[in-house]
Parts: C-alpha cells; structure tokens; sequence
C-alpha cells in the first residue's frame, strides 16, 4: 500500500464524459490485483474526501485510470495537466479472484464498470479462455474497448442504441453463450441492473459469479465503516472486504447501490 | 524529538496531545501502512455498544463543502468481541487506548462502563452521549442537561479509570452541559462531536443519506467547534479534548490556543492519511520557533487573559481531580 504524488503523463478523453489518466510513479504497487482500487485526492481541498477509482491497468511503474466525469471532483480530475501531480493511496480492496488456471470465463464489463476490466483479462488470459462481453448505452460507452487489444481474446459487443456491436444488452450475449458453452465462472462490473441480471443468469446456472460492488467511501481502509453492506457472511465493508464479492454472499442485490452499480 | 509536545492529559504522560477521533481511526491499526500509530498521542478507538450492531442502512456518507455528513449509526462488533481484539492491538501500540463508549439506555451505559472498566489495556474511557445517528440514547443524552448529569454521574460511580464526556454540539447552552458534567465527575471534556444535518440529491429529489439526516464534520465545523471549546474553557477546571475539522499544524494551534489541552483528528485523516506526522512536526517547529518550551504553555492563549486563570485552574500537571 502506498501513498504518493504521481505525475500525470497522459489524460485524454475517450468520448463524451470518459477519460483515461496515466500516471507515473517512483514507488510500484507491486502486488495489486485487477477489481483493486486508488482513493485520488482532490485538488480542491474543499473537497474533503478522496475519489475512489479503480485500476485499470498496470504497466511497470505506470498505472492506468479509466474514469467518467460525474461530479465536481472527477470534473477536477479532466483539468489535470500532464505534468501535474496528483496525490494517490492504493492499491485498496480485496480483488478480483484471478489464482485460476484452464477455466472457461466470461467477463463482462457495462459503461464505467470497463475500469477494471481490462487488468482482470489481462491477468486472467493466459492460462484461462476468456470471452469478453461489453456494453453501454452508446458508441461512447464502449469506445474504450478499442484500447483493450488483446490477441485471442473473443470481443463481444452490445449497445443499447444499436450503434456498435448487436442492438441489446450484455445479458442477452451472455445467454448466447451459455447455450453453447460450459462457463466456469462469470466475472462482472457495470449498472446495477446490469449486475443484478448477470448474478442472477449465473446462480440459476450454478455458475461462481463475482460482482464489483459500489460504496460511498471516506477512508477506503475500514477505518470509518461508511462502505458496510449486510452480507450473508456479516457487516462487510466493501472497501476492504471488497469492493469483488461473490453474488451469492450478497443478501439481496438490492443492496447495490443503484447509483452506480460497480465501476 | 524534544520534551516541547509532552503533556500529562488525565494523569497519563502522553508524547504529545495529538490523538484520533473516534469512529475515524477503526480499532487503531488501519491506519499503520501511512505511519506508525505509536507517534499518536493516544488513540481513540471506534465507538463500541454492549451488543454488536449494524449500523444504518443506505447510503452512510455525503460529502458537503468542506465537510462531510456520516450516518454510520454506531455499527460495531459489540464488548464481547472488543474484550477480544484489544490484547492484539494493544501487542503493537503503546501508547495509551481510549475507549468510546455508547448506549441506548443508561443501564447499557452503565453495564457497558462496567466491562470497560475491566479492560486492562484501556487507560482512558470517553463517554459519547453526543452520537446524532442512534435514535434513542445517543445525543439525546448530551442534547438534555439532566440526562447529561443522570448519565455522568452513574457511569462515574463504575469507573475509576479517568472519563473524558464528548459533549454535543447540537444545544443551545454548551457551557451549562459541560459544567453539569464536571460537576458529576468527568475528568474531562471532548468537544465538539457532529453537527446534526443533511444533504439532497436533486435528480432523485430524496435525502442523499439512507438515514436522511446525518452528522456533519470537516473544516466545515471548525468555527464552531473553536467557539464551543473556548466557552466551555472559560467556564470549567477539567481539560478538553478539542476537535472539528482540524487538517494542518495552524488549526490544531487555534484549538489549543481557545482551551483545548489536546487535540483529535478525524475527517482530516481521510484526505491526508498521514496528518497527525504533520502536525506533530509542526507543532514542534511551531514551539522551538516561538521559544515555548512546552506546548500546554498556550493553552488558552487566545483567552482575554491568554489562558492564565485557565491554566491555574487546571494545574501545572492537569492532574486527576476524583
Ligand atoms: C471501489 C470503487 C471503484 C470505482 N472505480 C471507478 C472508476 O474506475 N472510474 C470511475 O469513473 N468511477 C469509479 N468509481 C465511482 C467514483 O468513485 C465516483 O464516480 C466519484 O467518486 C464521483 O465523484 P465526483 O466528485 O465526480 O462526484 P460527486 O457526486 O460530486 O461526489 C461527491 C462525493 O460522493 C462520492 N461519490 C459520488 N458518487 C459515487 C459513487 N458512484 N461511488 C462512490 N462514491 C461516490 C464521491 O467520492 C464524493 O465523496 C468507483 C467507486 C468505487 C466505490
Ligand atoms: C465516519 C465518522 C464516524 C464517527 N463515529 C463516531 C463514534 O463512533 N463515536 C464518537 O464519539 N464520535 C464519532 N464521530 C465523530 C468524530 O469523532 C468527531 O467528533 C467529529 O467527526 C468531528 O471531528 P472532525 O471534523 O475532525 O472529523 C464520527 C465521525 C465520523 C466522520
Ligand atoms: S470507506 Fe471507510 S470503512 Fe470503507
């Protein structure tokens, strides 16, 4: 765990209100796993708490963040010249469960739930099968897709509007695929109902199911118990015991915030 | 390090007067990648019941300008489990542990105050009858001079070890309530908890937080909590706990300068981890730079006197009164 001014090297936009920041640092998280997350502070010390984004990727002493313009603080963020330095404490959270080896997978990422996405298959590709499923409501939503570029690696697309990929959602490709294949386990982040569906596709289907859920947070490190959700194990905090839980320890989906969902 | 940030707060010798905040600090150890917890002060440990409890459900934080409103309700695993943790942390920080205690009813603060008493790592005991976010107990404990006085004083009777009342902010005469408190046997006073509040989401048009209202906290609430405690300081003989929003060397010096004898951090450590580092080095460099030889010598220095009829009321050592 670390906490560190890092220098922005890269911050684009990739479509409408979703950004890619790269970062450098001296320090490397050595051991971070793909679903972990950084809490970013904010310029503006008016703005009391830090942001908690995920890891999007993970290249030497680079770390990437994949981001959508939401609010004040992630509005902040967009400005941020390359140059600049921007302070950041990670890798926090449990993690995607990636010790696996031979399986077949299907990870499925909807809109802002793409940010952990890519480290998870990046992890999981080489000694699994993994098929991808992306959606979002738009081109703009998927457009960070493009970036992912991995060899051997089956690409599936929906959109709402029909623009990119087939005109639906990742829950229909996801059915598609169960009718053909025997799928060991499932991986997801995205919208709520997006979430919500997905876990329920896989319990029926007696497949394992891990969802990346989503908590307002003030110290990202169960110092505060802001982040609790009731889970069939406890009061967990999703920024320590989580923010990936398996879907059947969740009591009731519901509890997903249904802000966010995951990211 | 010199002798300059020592203080003897409640009898025990403490390195220097910065602790944590309860409810902001877990148990004591969550914070020990960004710094060693044993630079603290003292620390003060999340706020416990009798039984466990989940807290509020929804949506427990809302950010606000330059604060934040919380409605974790008190969610903690409970005195049995508390009993059982507390050796193991105890193993790795030495300095003096500060327990928070809460209930509903004053039977659960009393039987409560009774295991705590037990507790042989506890060195100090901090009486929340302030928390805005239970529904019975809680603040209307600190909120009603009586209760606050009926409350004291029967948790006095089964406590020895020295008691520190975290008073609340959401009353009109503070100044009553600590001296009530005094008067029953508090060893001290911790000022100020949250301030009752809330926040809307307008595309939803429903309160942010799933308990609708929250506690605020954060630079937010730091004029009122350095008003409060320099009332209060001008009234009682016990020392107090000062905090509200302090994040940098120069409030923690305004606290201390209205009447706080040492201070607490909580909503501050969630954007700067390692700010109690950075206090204490600035409290240290503040004092070598002004020839104060110890930092209790400012105590109160922003009183119309600068804290002298304070300072005398309080003791050179600020010594246990009971
Ligand atoms: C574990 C985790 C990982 C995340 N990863 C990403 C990511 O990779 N990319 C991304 O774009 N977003 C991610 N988010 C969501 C992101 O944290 C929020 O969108 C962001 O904090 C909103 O801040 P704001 O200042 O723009 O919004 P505002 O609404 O102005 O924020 C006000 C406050 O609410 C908090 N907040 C608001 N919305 C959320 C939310 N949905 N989740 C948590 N806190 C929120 C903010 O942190 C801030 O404290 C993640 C959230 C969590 C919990
Ligand atoms: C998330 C959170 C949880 C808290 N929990 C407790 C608690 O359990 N007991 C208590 O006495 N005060 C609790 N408080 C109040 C703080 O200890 C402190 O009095 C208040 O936050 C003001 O200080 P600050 O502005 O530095 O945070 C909590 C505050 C926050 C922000
Ligand atoms: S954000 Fe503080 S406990 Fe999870």
């Amino acid at each position: 765990m670390f906490l560190e001014d890092v220098k922005i090297i890269e911050n684009i936009q990739i479509a409408d209100n979703y950004y890619l920041m790269r970062v450098e640092g001296d320090k490397i998280p050595e051991h971070s796993k793909p679903g972990q997350f950084f809490m970013l502070q904010c310029q503006d010390r008016s703005r009391v708490l830090r942001r908690p984004i995920s890891l999007h990727n993970v290249d030497g002493n680079i770390l990437e963040f994949y981001y959508e313009s939401l609010g004040k603080g992630t509005e902040e963020f967009t400005k941020l010249p390359i140059g600049e330095t921007i302070n950041i404490q990670g890798p926090l959270g449990n993690g995607y469960d990636t010790d696996l080896e031979g399986k077949n997978i299907v990870v499925i990422g909807g809109g802002m739930g793409m940010a952990p996405i890519k480290y998870l298959i990046k992890n999981l590709k080489d000694n699994n099968k993994v098929t991808f499923i992306g959606g979002g409501r738009n081109a703009g939503a998927v457009k960070i897709i493009e970036k992912f570029n991995f060899e051997n690696i089956k690409i599936e697309v929906a959109t709402d509007d029909g623009s990119v990929g087939i005109k639906g959602n990742t829950v229909d490709l996801l059915m598609k695929i169960l009718k053909d294949q025997n799928i060991d386990i499932i991986y997801t982040c995205g919208p709520h109902p997006m979430m919500e569906a997905v876990a329920k596709v896989a319990q029926e289907n007696n497949i394992r199911c891990q969802i990346s859920l989503e908590e307002r947070m003030a110290c990202g490190i169960k110092a505060c118990v802001g982040c609790s959700i009731l889970t069939k194990k406890g009061m967990k905090k999703v920024c320590y015991d989580g923010p990936v839980f398996e879907s059947t320890d969740i009591v009731d989906l519901d509890v997903i915030d249904p802000n966010g969902g995951c990211k | 390090m010199s002798n300059r940030l020592n203080i003897n707060f409640l009898g025990k010798k403490l390195n220097n007067p910065i602790m944590t905040a309860s409810g902001c600090f877990g148990y004591g150890l969550e914070y020990k990648d960004y710094f060693n917890p044993n630079e603290l002060g003292a620390a003060v440990l999340k706020g416990i019941t009798m039984e466990p409890r989940n807290g509020n459900s929804g949506t427990r934080i809302a950010e606000t300008p330059s604060g934040m409103l919380n409605s974790v309700g008190l969610e903690n695993p409970g005195i049995e489990e508390f009993k059982k943790i507390i050796p193991s942390i105890k193993k790795e920080l030495h300095i003096p542990l500060v327990a928070n205690i809460n209930g509903k009813i004053l039977e659960e603060y009393i039987e409560i105050a009774r295991e705590v008493e037990q507790i042989e790592e506890i060195e100090i005991v901090e009486l929340n009858i302030s928390c805005p976010n239970v529904k019975d107990g809680g603040m209307a404990f600190g909120a009603n001079p009586e209760m606050a006085r009926l409350v004291t004083r029967e948790v006095r009777k089964v406590l020895t070890k020295p008691m520190i009342v975290k008073l609340s902010p959401n009353v009109t005469n503070i100044v009553e309530i600590a001296k009530i408190v005094e008067e029953e046997g508090a060893d001290g006073v911790a000022l100020i908890n949250t301030l009752l509040g809330m926040a809307v989401d307008i595309r939803k048009r429903k309160p942010v937080l799933g308990n609708i209202m929250g506690g605020l906290s954060g630079p937010a609430v730091k004029p009122v909590a350095l008003r409060m405690i320099y009332q209060v300081s001008q009234a009682v003989s016990i020392p107090i706990l000062g905090m509200g929003g302090i994040s940098s060397t120069e409030d923690a010096i305004e606290f201390i300068m209205v009447g706080a004898s040492a201070i607490s951090l909580g909503t501050g450590m969630f954007a700067n981890p390692t700010l109690p580092i950075e206090i204490k080095k600035g409290l240290e460099k503040y004092c070598k730079e002004n020839n104060i030889d110890n930092i209790s010598e400012i105590v109160g220095a922003a009183h119309p006197d600068g804290g002298a009829a304070y300072r005398n009321r309080l003791g050179g050592n600020y010594e246990i009164k009971s």
